[in-house]
């Protein structure tokens, strides 16, 4: 597989990722540590006949992503966590109305304003569920620069087969650190964009979300002679509201399955010297990379650690988390808040004892720290 | 090469940050590995501000200095020295602008503390103080020789504008002849 080099820090690296990706419109509101992915996207965007719109608040800037969305055009909103939770209402909108999108968070401190230009972890759990109600969310997280760029083009991809918004994660580690990433060439980029489904039938046969029990919806572009409603209601096969007891059951659990049954489309993930591990690391993120760093440390001291470092958080790849712990006895989860994915690991292995190692004061865990802990397991 | 650290300590708004992404372009351009993160507060100027930038031949995963390992630091404000010095490990070279920083005597017993007024140097002698970070690049590499002079000068001209280059070139060759001093003097 060819690949370009490219020196760059991960917010940038993002914002090229969704222009290659053919992503035609930003709409965001610049919130720290995520700004540079609005600065780049604004200067890209119009150089490609692009729109770049810094809107009036964090609420207006996904708003106006679902809009533009609904005319058939790719489109990104960026922030952090205080934007996240603006945002959160809008994001449900989406999942309901079924309009693709893609929304990358940079990890900050938090809750509220927290702290503003440290790194965190702390929007996991945020991720799954932004929004009240029942909907199967989708989340990528980007665990070096190169992903920062790949994680991007993928959730364009992920949310037009779908047809929902797709979150993914940065951190400010991860953001803001500058250095080499090694990228699929544009040509390879462009070849594997798969754009969304259009209906091409008559106009009166057009029924966006009368669909397979584990289909998305199809939406056309709007003002182009399909017409349907759009609503946050629970609607009918043309986006009318309706209470209709069935047709409400099945729209709701037709938005989990159409994920659940198609997850290993999504599923993605690292295994990193696992092969011969007698101790398990889980960590994602920019926290990954002080895993690897400490892996190297044990492993020149005969210790057998290894990384399992999930890509896509939501769903969770819970089968192979359980395939690991199944295996390997002693668990370590590291992360930038108090047990997030700790919780999940813990589901997906169906055992209480797997330990814990975080942080939540803004500073990175050092790959000493790990080492450490790994050594009183 | 073993991995070298280095870490540039000011204060927000002073202009860091561009040192240590011209490092880490280089050593990647020769080959090699190269990382630059930064930590600042969320205050706009004024604020504590630290880079770290690790060089190595080999693939880097965690990009900041751990405390204690770090061979080289560059300091332009008391507040920011203090806070980061430790990161330095013993006999290793810490360079202050002696009008802005003051070290204590035991600082000067565990490391190599050398004195170069970089923001008069760039103010005055360069005759514009936004060259205190090329200034400080100088010293740094002359001091801890990590990257080929020219592929440094190089990557740096190819990240400031054209009608800025000759001014650049000169802080550069001035940081080198104050660093190269200190080194004779040392």
């Amino acid at each position: 597989m060819a690949t370009r080099e490219v020196i760059s820090t991960g917010n940038e690296l993002a914002a090229i990722a969704a222009v290659d990706a053919g992503c035609e419109f930003f709409g965001g509101y610049p919130l720290t540590p995520s700004s540079e992915v609005m600065h780049v996207i604004s200067d890209l965007l119009p150089k490609k006949g692009g729109v770049a719109i810094q809107m009036e608040d964090e609420i207006a800037g996904v708003c106006c992503v679902i809009g533009a969305s609904m005319s058939g055009k790719r489109a990104l909103t960026a922030t952090s966590g205080p934007g996240m939770s603006l945002k959160a209402e809008n994001l449900g909108l989406a999942q309901m109305a079924e309009v693709p999108l893609v929304c990358v968070n940079v990890m900050r401190g938090g809750p509220s304003t927290g702290l503003p230009t440290r790194v965190s972890q702390g929007d996991i759990l945020q991720s799954k569920n932004p929004s009240h109600g029942d909907y199967k969310s989708i989340t990528l997280c980007a665990g070096n620069l190169a992903e920062c760029y790949t994680e991007v083009v993928r959730a364009f991809n992920i949310a037009d087969r779908f047809m929902q918004p797709v979150i993914v994660l940065l951190d400010e580690t991860l953001g803001h650190m500058h250095g080499k990433a090694d990228l699929p060439t544009l040509e390879e980029v462009q070849a594997g964009i798969k754009l969304r489904k259009t209906f091409d039938g008559p106009p009166e046969e057009y029924h966006p979300y009368e669909c397979g029990p584990t289909d998305p919806a199809v939406l056309n572009p709007m003002f182009e002679g399909y017409r349907y409603h759009f609503t946050g209601l629970h609607h009918d096969k043309n986006g009318f509201p309706t209470e209709e007891i069935e047709t409400c059951r099945k729209l709701i659990q037709r938005l989990e399955d159409k994920v659940e049954a198609h997850k290993d489309e999504i599923e993605s993930y690292e295994e990193f010297m696992l092969d011969d591990a007698e101790i398990l690391i889980v960590a994602y993120g920019s926290v990954s990379l002080a895993a690897k760093e400490a892996i190297r440390h044990l492993r020149d001291e005969g210790i057998k650690a290894g990384l399992f470092r999930p890509i896509t958080i939501w769903p969770s790849p819970a089968e192979k988390i359980k395939e690991y712990t199944d295996k390997i006895d002693k668990v370590l989860v590291v992360e930038l808040n108090i047990g997030q994915f700790h919780s999940e690991v813990q589901r997906a292995a169906a055992r209480l004892d797997i330990e814990g190692l975080f942080k939540v004061n803004g500073r990175a865990i050092s790959p000493y720290e790990i080492v450490n802990k790994v050594k009183e397991l | 090469m073993a991995r070298t650290l280095m870490r540039f300590t000011g204060v927000g708004g002073q202009g860091v940050l561009l040192a240590g992404e011209i490092f880490a372009a280089a050593k990647i351009k020769t080959g090699g590995y190269g990382l630059k993160t930064a930590t600042y507060t969320s205050q706009v100027r004024g604020g504590p501000t630290v880079v770290d930038i690790t060089l190595d031949d080999d693939e880097i995963y965690y990009p900041y200095a751990n405390e204690g390992e770090v061979n080289f630091m560059l300091s332009v404000a008391q507040v920011s020295y203090n806070l980061f010095k430790n990161g330095v490990k013993e006999g290793g070279t810490i360079v202050v602008d002696p009008n802005l920083v003051s070290p204590t005597e035991e600082d000067r017993k565990k490391w190599n503390i050398i004195e170069i007024p970089i923001i008069t140097i760039a103010k005055e002698e360069v005759g514009n103080v936004i060259t205190q970070s090329v200034v400080a690049l100088a010293i740094a590499n002359t001091l801890m020789n990590a990257i080929d002079k020219q592929v440094l000068i190089d990557t740096m001209l190819s990240k400031v504008p054209k009608k800025v280059h000759e001014v650049n070139l000169k802080a550069y060759e001035l940081g080198e002849k104050y660093a190269r001093e200190a080194m004779a003097s040392a």
